[in-house]
């Protein structure tokens, strides 16, 4: 049975034979399957109430949905409308806590029905809902939104670490085992659950004082983390620049003599030693790294 | 005993990331776990260690929020294929969803979207379950939502749009009395004519859970114990399709475990038998299959709608 069938003989009884012979091209039924999720989804997901939910959509909410003994049709589809929103920010202030607590309920709450607008969930699981968060405040108007965007990029990059694939870590002692005149050729293969972060404030400061019920307040200046698992536990390193610059050399796959030499190029000096040895001591501790390997290029 | 021959694994409890630890410390004496799919898909961190340690030791269902079986959106074969994965991985006994929809156009809108009851939503629906089971290799088992609205295009029950769908499309079906209940009191009909016309062969499993009463509505919220009327209609379901696996949902406000299992429990006086565990813990390595029939040898391995996503309280970031 057609569509156009179906909407003629709903409104009118007119029988199919009628229509089926009718030259023109079928007339889409707005009440089909497919027409009436688009208009469910587009009024469930509107950033107004319900009530402009429903003046924006392509149909009448009364055509659509039947009242209950106690409900209108447009209270019936607002528990939906309502929901959806709620939902959507209740999973973002899981993966945001700090965030929404920096924001304040109110702003979180707004700042959320306007992200999802943008970025709406695409994926089967919520765990990627908020994965353009930083970027969209980075590009808001929002007051502090330097410091905004970078503690949700440490939150964001802590839900990521957390999800990664499992790899066992090197042995600490691991490097201890390569010949001195092999080092500088060694590379090493990070495990999967590492992420570097910049940050043009104290971010993790700020952070770990919201974790501790104290309070920081924000400020300029770089700093420069590691957050990694282990354990299945995430944590997360401070790292001075200069350590910062050197592990971001070796987890881009560059050797240790490379990582050296760019090293020098950027501060003008050489690595000392007891950095090295305290870096490599605390990496491994870590166990930031899943294996080490001399190239058939570096012999 | 279903025409699946799937197991009646007793009185489970659903998985959730608050219960993890005392389940791994202390081994609670539970049946089984149903475990929401979507936590456990992409992600290789402590949630995945949790489950295939957890599946060890107990059988684990898996009940999934986003397949959208009645969404108009293709078929997410990726989902599927990561789905099916993971239930060998896990010996999953089964594999569930809702009847609804859940996002089109691309979207997720992460609810469980009611269907409009009629001719051509059947047709769309039975087709793709046929072709969901088939891609899984194992029959879907397909679960009564709770919903709010109905739709003026609906001509027909739910309660006979799901009987028509297994029938058209041989899935299993998860009858969930909870949602009976809470759409029974939304739309004004007879929870226990639902209950009497579902064709009880098919009934692979039961969810019992909480709800909030809003006097002109109720929302399936799963952050309460069961109710007297929810319990009764479970009996009556049970008196049709005998001992069949029964699980308690718990989703928010989730007290500890020993609270949530002793809620779970109360389900053992609407048994027949009066014994759980059939094919459960207690018998576990009786060779019984899981999907996909491979068992794991490997020693390491919304509220509805909203599973839980966020990191365990004892796996947080510790500053060092």
């Amino acid at each position: 049975m057609s569509d156009a069938y179906r909407e003629v003989s709903r409104e009118s009884g007119v029988v199919a034979t009628t229509l089926i012979s009718d030259p023109r091209p079928p007339t889409p039924d707005p009440l089909a399957l497919a027409p009436l999720q688009e208009w469910m989804q587009s009024v469930v997901t509107h950033p107004g109430d319900v009530y402009e939910a429903a003046e924006a959509g392509a149909i009448g909410v009364d055509t659509v949905v039947l009242p209950s003994k106690t409900l209108q049709p447009i209270q019936r589809v607002g528990i939906y409308h309502s929901m959806y929103m709620l939902r959507m920010i209740e999973a973002l202030e899981a993966d945001y806590e700090a965030l929404a607590y920096a924001m304040g309920e109110h702003a979180f709450g707004h700042l959320v029905r306007e992200y999802v607008q943008r970025f709406p969930s695409r994926s089967y699981t919520l765990n990627r809902l908020g994965d353009h968060l930083p970027e969209f405040i980075a590009a808001s108007d929002l007051k502090r939104k330097t410091f905004l965007a970078d503690l949700a990029r440490l939150e964001l990059a802590m839900t990521h670490v957390f999800e990664e694939a499992e790899a066992a870590p090197m042995p600490p002692d691991a490097i201890a085992s390569v010949p001195p005149d092999r080092i500088e050729a060694l590379r090493f293969t990070p495990i999967p659950a590492i992420r570097l972060l910049t940050f043009a404030c104290n971010a993790d400061e700020v952070f770990q004082a919201w974790r501790e019920e104290r309070v920081v307040e924000p400020r300029r200046g770089k700093t420069w983390l590691a957050v990694h698992r282990r354990d299945y536990g995430v944590y997360r390193m401070p790292l001075s620049q200069e350590a910062f610059t050197f592990l971001g050399s070796l987890i881009s796959g560059e050797t240790i003599g490379s990582a050296i030499t760019k090293f020098a190029r950027r501060f003008r000096r050489m690595p000392r030693q007891q950095e090295l040895f305290g870096w490599f001591r605390d990496w491994s501790e870590a166990g930031l790294f899943a294996a080490i390997a001399i190239t058939e290029q570096e012999r | 005993m279903n025409r699946f021959n799937f197991p009646d694994l007793g009185i489970g409890i659903g998985l959730r990331t608050v219960h993890y630890a005392h389940i791994l410390d202390t081994q609670p004496d539970v049946d089984w776990f149903e475990a929401l799919s979507e936590n456990y898909l992409d992600t290789g961190g402590r949630p995945r260690y949790v489950l295939e340690t957890i599946a060890e030791r107990y059988p684990i269902v898996l009940h999934g929020v986003s397949m959208s079986i009645g969404g108009t959106d293709p078929i997410d074969f990726d989902y599927l294929r990561k789905l099916k994965e993971l239930a060998r991985g896990v010996n999953a006994r089964w594999i569930s969803d809702h009847l609804c929809w859940t996002g089109v156009s691309g979207r997720n809108v992460h609810d469980l979207l009611p269907m409009p009851y009629n001719e051509e939503s059947l047709r769309h629906t039975a087709a793709r379950v046929r072709v969901i089971s088939d891609f899984l290799e194992t029959p879907l088992v397909v679960e009564n939502p709770s919903s709010y609205v109905e739709f003026a295009t609906s001509t027909m029950t739910e309660w006979d749009f799901l009987a028509a769908l297994a029938a058209e499309s041989d899935c299993g079906l998860l009858l969930d009395v909870n949602n009976i209940y809470v759409s029974s009191f939304n739309h004004g009909f007879d929870p226990k004519t639902y209950v009497d016309a579902i064709p009880a062969d098919r009934v692979v499993q039961v969810h019992l859970a909480g709800h909030a009463n809003h006097g002109t509505h109720i929302i399936d919220t799963h952050d309460n114990v069961v109710i007297d009327e929810v319990w009764q209609l479970y009996g009556r379901a049970c008196a049709r399709t005998g001992d069949v696996s029964t699980l308690m949902e718990w989703d928010a406000n989730i007290p500890d475990f020993e609270t949530v299992h002793a809620e779970a429990r109360k389900a053992e006086a609407f048994r027949g038998s009066g014994e759980s565990g059939v094919g459960g813990r207690r018998r576990k390595g009786s060779g019984e299959s899981g999907v996909g029939g491979r068992r794991k040898s490997s020693s390491k391995s919304l509220r509805h709608p909203t599973p839980d996503t966020r990191p365990p309280q004892d796996a947080e970031a510790v500053h060092v």
